[in-house]
């Protein structure tokens, strides 16, 4: 009788573990936009942007990309527009310095991952005006000649969505 | 020498004589009761109680089929909303268990406590309700997003498992039993959901993709008697 009661309260004890459940680096979670730059006289040509410098609209710091033919752009999962300005040649002082404004479209959807990563958003991108460019007021050279979407579904980065031409 | 040896094995003799005697005539019949243990599991109250976002309780039975074998089941109902790093969500549901409890322990004297092992095969029916959630963004470059308010609801959800118990069962007073029991749950069957997965199951507890769980009770009981068995007592052979 004694040593039963022991076992009860002994008892008492193991049920405070839980297993631990953790968001792996490894689970594909809320793409970002892939966009590869080609050369807009040969368009069948990579073509590398120098110090393209991508900032968000009204944030203060930009994601910068130097010497690569690719990037990955992060898209808002609260709304259906995100703004960027894409500033190429950013750190020279000269005339080769010019901004073009990017407008992405899209609608959303909210996919389930699991109960430790929570959800991710795979993006469609707009039929009618995905990706419109814009200049800035006294601004008139667009520096990006043209823009085509390669696939509106973006629900992976495995895959280029949008190719620039400049 | 030989004198000696019969004298011992005719005193032997003698006392296990007297040890049969007495078996027949001064050990009272013993007798087991048989009968109806009802009770709820402590743990749920108090959790309800102490703990925001949970309401549960838990009836248990068990009838006493024969020396060892026990009927028994739980019957229980959970209302549970858990706040995950990524996601709220609330299951509500009833559950019922059935199986069998086998006493290994020997009791002394007229003693009716138990050390038992068991199973049960349980079944759910549960709803569960997404409140919030985040997304997950690896590259938080335009912001955190805020929490998605969700709602969605997923009705008629049921599950079904089994669950091998040990655990004992002590009389503190009479007819009065203190009882814990742990479990390890493994899941047969559960319905999916559309776009979401059950992540609480009423009766089986929490779910993380795999299908085993743990669970355990402590209970407090009360035994009904229906009748009395007598028990003819062991005769040693000589």
């Amino acid at each position: 009788m004694k040593r039963i009661l022991w076992i009860l309260v002994l008892s008492l004890f193991f049920h405070s573990c839980e297993k631990d459940d953790i968001c792996t680096p490894e689970t594909p979670t809320t793409p970002r936009l892939i966009i590869e730059f080609y050369d807009s006289e040969n368009t069948s040509v990579l073509k590398q942007v120098a110090n393209l410098a991508v900032k968000g609209q009204g944030l203060n710091t930009a994601l910068n990309f130097n010497l690569v033919s690719k990037i990955e752009l992060p898209l808002k999962t609260s709304e259906d527009q995100t703004l960027y300005d894409f500033t190429i040649n950013s750190t020279s002082a000269t005339s080769v310095f010019n901004v073009d404004k990017i407008e992405i479209n899209y609608t959303r959807r909210d996919i389930y991952i699991s109960r430790a990563c929570g959800f991710k958003t795979y993006y469609s991108l707009n039929l009618l005006n995905p990706v419109v460019e814009t200049n800035p007021e006294n601004d008139t050279v667009l520096w990006i000649k043209d823009i085509n979407v390669i696939k509106n579904n973006i629900e992976n980065e495995d895959n280029v969505h949008v190719k620039i031409f400049f | 020498m030989s004198k000696y040896f019969f004298s011992i094995g005719f005193y032997l003799f003698s006392i296990s004589l007297m040890a049969q005697e007495q078996t027949k005539d001064s050990i009272p019949v013993k007798t087991e009761r048989y009968g109806v243990r009802v009770g709820v599991d402590l743990f749920k109250i108090g959790k309800s109680v102490f703990e925001d976002g949970y309401q549960g309780i838990e009836l248990v039975g068990d009838y006493r089929l024969t020396k060892n074998y026990y009927l028994a089941g739980e019957l229980g109902n959970e209302n549970r909303t858990v706040q995950e790093d990524r996601l709220n969500f609330t299951t509500k549901g009833t559950y019922f268990k059935v199986g069998f409890d086998y006493n290994v322990y020997e009791n002394w004297l007229d003693m009716e406590n138990l050390v038992y092992v068991g199973f049960r095969i349980g079944v759910s029916s549960h709803s569960q309700e997404l409140n919030t959630y985040k997304v997950y963004n690896r590259n938080p470059y335009l912001g955190e997003a805020p929490d998605v308010i969700s709602g969605a609801k997923f009705d008629g959800l049921s599950a079904q498992w089994g669950e091998f118990i040990l655990g004992v069962k002590a009389e503190l007073f009479s007819n009065v039993y203190a009882g814990f029991s742990a479990r390890i749950h493994f899941l047969v069957n559960e319905t999916e959901l559309d776009g979401f997965e059950n992540l609480y199951i009423p009766g089986f507890n929490k779910t993380y993709g795999g299908s085993f769980g743990v669970g355990f009770n402590y209970t407090i009981s009360y035994f009904i008697p229906i009748y009395k068995k007598k028990i003819e007592p062991k005769i040693a052979k000589p």
